[in-house]
């Protein structure tokens, strides 16, 4: 059975990426999608129901190697082609050098070790599988609506809409297949193709800026590939093996092997935009807005913090891995600071990403089992809050066109449901007892006996509060103008939204249930080098050897709260309104005027603290890309 | 803890603490006002405010700001009452988050100028203090082993005679909490400053009174924090507690406010690099 699931997972969306190019009719690209989606989901799920551990070594009873082999140089030749035409130097030596070492890899790695156990099911996976298929088909469907606006917006003769999706899907595939391969040679190619598919969803528009970005994302990510089949040959001609749980049960004993690790880390941090590579995150904005919703929720991204996690044991307990958490900490600060001088809606997002992937990051290089679950409890809660959010950012993007918050002040007065779903999201982001926070809550207490780690950390978590709550407050920013309506949306626009918020709420709850089922299970197994106790559960209270936290009771206390608030705000609409406080100098006519010199009325505006000359890109952008490239150096480094 | 104590603890939590809070600013209002050659209030003032802002009609220039305000008030009496219950210190603060952003949001939530600057110095009033309550907290666990309160109370010796340094810098983080000079930078304790009142500005009636009981509890918080320095011996904590609430009253009325600049500075910096001395100490003493 695992055999059937495996093949949906992985080889389904390859087959539908093929029908949704070349079917080109909207309703049959619609049930295409849907169907998709729908199989993804089921079979996401009906994994968490198989063993705690399971391998399988074929697909339907079909060995794809030699197929995996042959796309994997297809997949490289594209890229040279994409360099060659755009006459990009870096990406033709880049995909070059790939080319010849993949060639040399085929050449010399051991065949028989290629075969077996070729895929593995673990917990890691299956909540890699969950974040990737279900968040990745919500974004999906969400796209439907979207894309069909934004090609009328843009006026277009012929529609690239099959384009777009055949590669939307093919990415879910391809993540699929990254996460559920326990052959490094697989992950490779899975790696690869989603490079390409980001390099593909960037140009989309095909304006000069968007084919500007989208090779500057290829060639950071293809640099990625490089150090990453680097890794790949060094260990495979070292250890004979490209099997990841072999080589994670070979690595205590062989610890001249941290370099090439720390090769597979580098490629990781490229994947995961991490400073100094964010900018090709940042470029990605340009984008249609599904796509930065997936490459940073439920895709791309998480590959990068993926390959930290599944490799933390090889690494536990080094000095390699203490400059993985400072170089992911760093980040986690140094990009939320970032986040602050921003107005630009996508951008904030953007920046927010980085810094909680650094944070995840952290997690794997502490490395104790309770950083370990707070690593993976970010990963499935930052998938959710941040796809909401950019949905949410690209719904309201195509009201009121702009994306710039400030244009949003006020959105709940014009959006009242998109806006009300936003706020929530950012607040789900950065407050107790929402999964967000309780990740960075034991990711804090998992660090706390690293100094300067967790100095680091406290300062970036707060640096975190205020951008969101100032994008929260500003959405509420709105003078009293009498009713307010509900807008009206298309349902395949509204019910992601509703999904990914309710989806958010009931994850955070059920969290401690998350973690006895998934979790515990997957931290447990890990052959880590720390002696430390794992956490439990009691009572919906997850226990630390060091500390506690109460998540079903404090949701209880949370919902008293709000029903208490909701009754407050219910009784308020009945009082009488007043003008905001002016100094005693309201106009008689508009309340939210003051009278000015020459008794003209006056509509004051106020904009938001950036502070700019402080944490603005053109400020710090140096210093901190230094600092993270120095990090990165003593990070590789440590592993000689 | 038996349910005898909890139930103690809820109501020392929920009822004491704050009235024995409105008493503590009653006399720091009177200390003040002696301090500038003036008689003062009755100590009991801080309470008749509340009396008389419930008593009125209520006038709202956002809905919103009642539904924040209550808020505000759950997030910092779920702070207090989680203290009491001896739990986790870490959780403790970020529960105590929650009313903060929520004061902010309320703030923002109406289009005055007072409203929106004043809440944005409350957001880098709230960057300031946050890593520095984090570090204490970091010190104290790498003192007792735990992030739980309870772990405090079985020290047989006082937090402070290891933990000097970071005494101080809860101290700063304590006067921005309390909003004194020089760190009163999004609401002072009187109305005359640029902001009016900043991030209180829009609040009025019955929904300041419930945001100023909010504050009571917020310091509540901070005391008792600060009470964990000297845990070991009830005269030793009333004399700790009474001293530096002097020295704040002190310090208040001998500076006068400075910029947000000065203040993200110096709490960073200062507040910073003490604790990392006193982690330091911990880590390798």
């Amino acid at each position: 059975m695992p055999d059937t699931l495996l093949f949906i997972l992985v080889v389904v969306p390859f087959i539908a990426a093929l029908g949704l190019y070349a079917l080109r009719n909207d309703s049959l690209r619609m049930v295409l999608v849907l169907a998709t989606a729908v199989l993804l989901t089921g079979s996401s799920l009906a994994l968490f129901s198989h063993e705690t551990v399971a391998f399988s070594s074929t697909l339907l009873g079909i060995n794809p190697q030699p197929l995996i082999v042959l796309l994997d140089f297809v997949v490289l030749f594209i890229i040279l082609a994409v360099g060659l035409s755009a006459k990009h130097r870096l990406i033709i030596y880049l995909a070059g050098a790939q080319i010849v070492l993949l060639a040399v890899f085929k050449l010399v790695s051991p065949a028989e070790a290629t075969g077996q156990a070729m895929f593995l099911v673990d917990p890691l996976a299956k909540l890699m599988v969950f974040v990737v298929s279900v968040v990745g088909s919500v974004i999906v469907i969400h796209a439907l609506p979207y894309m069909k606006n934004h090609e009328e917006h843009l006026h277009l003769t012929t529609s690239r809409q099959p384009q777009f999706f055949a590669v939307m899907v093919l990415f879910l595939g391809a993540m699929n297949g990254l996460v559920l391969t326990n052959d490094l040679g697989n992950f490779y190619f899975f790696f690869e193709v989603t490079t390409l598919c980001s390099f593909l969803l960037i140009r989309h528009d095909l304006t000069d800026e968007a084919k500007a970005n989208s090779l500057r994302a290829l060639w950071i990510n293809s640099l990625g590939g490089l150090a990453l089949l680097i890794g790949l040959l060094w260990i495979s001609l070292d250890l004979g093996t490209v099997n990841i749980q072999q080589i994670l049960a070979m690595t205590p004993e062989a610890a001249f092997l941290l370099l090439p690790i720390g090769l597979l880390c580098f490629a990781g941090l490229t994947k995961a935009a991490q400073l100094p590579f964010q900018s090709w995150l940042l470029g990605a904005m340009v984008a249609p807005t599904p796509t930065s919703a997936l490459l940073h929720s439920a895709t791309m991204v998480k590959a990068g913090v993926y390959l930290f996690l599944r490799f933390s044991p090889a690494y536990s307990g080094t000095f390699f891995s203490t400059t993985v958490a400072l170089v992911g900490a760093f980040t986690f600060l140094a990009a939320a600071a970032l986040a602050i001088s921003q107005s630009n809606g996508k951008k904030i997002l953007a920046y927010s990403t980085v810094s909680n992937l650094g944070l995840i990051i952290a997690c794997a290089g502490v490395g104790t089992p309770a950083a370990i679950a707070a690593g993976m409890f970010l990963i499935m809660f930052h998938a959710v809050t941040k796809a909401l959010l950019f949905l949410c950012v690209g719904t309201i993007e195509q009201r009121i066109a702009s994306r710039d918050i400030e244009d949003m002040r006020g959105l709940y007065a014009v959006m009242p449901v998109t806006a009300l779903i936003a706020v929530l999201g950012a607040l789900t982001m950065i407050l107790p007892p929402f999964g967000m926070l309780l990740g960075k809550w034991m990711a804090i207490e998992a660090s706390a006996h690293n100094i300067v780690l967790v100095i680091i950390l406290a300062l970036g978590s707060a640096v975190t509060v205020l951008y969101w709550a100032r994008w929260a407050g500003l959405f509420m920013t709105y003078p009293f103008k009498g009713r307010i309506y509900a807008e009206s949306q298309p349902a395949m626009t509204r019910l992601p939204l509703f999904g990914l918020i309710l989806g958010a709420l009931l994850l955070s709850f059920y969290a401690p249930a998350i973690y006895n089922s998934l979790i515990y299970p997957a931290i447990s197994i890990l052959p880590l080098a720390m002696p430390e106790a794992v956490p439990g559960t009691s009572w919906g209270i997850l226990v630390m050897e060091r500390g506690s936290f109460p998540v079903i009771p404090l949701f209880l206390v949370a919902a008293l709260g709000l029903f208490a608030a909701i009754y407050f705000y219910k009784v308020a609409g009945k009082v009488k309104p007043t003008g905001p406080y002016l100094s005693g100098a309201q106009s008689p006519d508009n309340e939210n005027e003051y009278i000015g010199p020459l008794r003209q009325s006056i509509l004051p505006a106020t904009s938001n603290y950036y502070l700019e000359k402080i944490f603005g890109e053109s400020t710090i952008n140096r210093w901190v890309n230094t600092t993270a490239m120095v990090l990165i150096l003593l990070m590789l480094g440590g592993g000689l | 803890m038996t349910s005898v104590q909890v139930f103690l603890a809820l109501i020392a939590g929920l009822f004491l603490a704050p009235l024995a809070v409105g008493v503590l600013t009653g006399v720091d209002r009177r200390v003040t006002a002696r301090l500038q050659s003036r008689i003062g209030p009755p100590i009991l003032q801080p309470f008749y405010d509340i009396a008389k802002l419930l008593g009125k009609e209520p006038m709202l220039a956002n809905h919103w700001l009642a539904f924040c305000s209550l808020l505000y008030l759950a997030g910092a009496v779920t702070s207090v009452v989680l203290f009491f219950l001896q739990a986790d210190l870490l959780l403790i603060f970020f529960v105590q988050a929650v009313g903060s952003v929520f004061l902010v949001i309320g703030a923002m939530t109406v289009p005055s100028p007072y409203s929106q600057i004043g809440a944005h110095r409350e957001l880098l009033q709230i960057i300031a203090y946050e890593p520095l309550l984090i570090l204490v907290i970091v010190g104290i666990f790498l003192t007792t082993g735990s992030f739980k309160i309870e772990a405090v109370y079985a020290m047989e010796q006082p937090l402070l005679f290891k933990l000097p340094l970071l005494f101080l810098v809860l101290g700063i983080a304590l006067t921005i909490k309390l909003r004194k000079s020089p760190f009163d930078i999004s609401a002072s304790h009187h109305a005359h400053q640029e902001i009016v009142r900043g991030v209180y500005t829009e609040y009025s009636g019955p929904y300041l009174a419930i945001v100023e009981i909010a504050h009571w509890f917020e310091i509540v918080l901070i005391l008792g924090l600060l009470s964990l320095f000297w845990s070991t011996s009830v005269v030793g904590l009333v004399l700790l507690l009474g001293i530096t609430y002097f020295v704040e009253i002190l310090v208040d009325n001998t500076t006068s406010r400075m910029t947000w600049r000065w203040m993200l500075g110096t709490a960073w910096i200062t507040g910073i690099t003490f604790s990392l001395i006193n982690l330091l100490w911990l880590y390798y003493g």
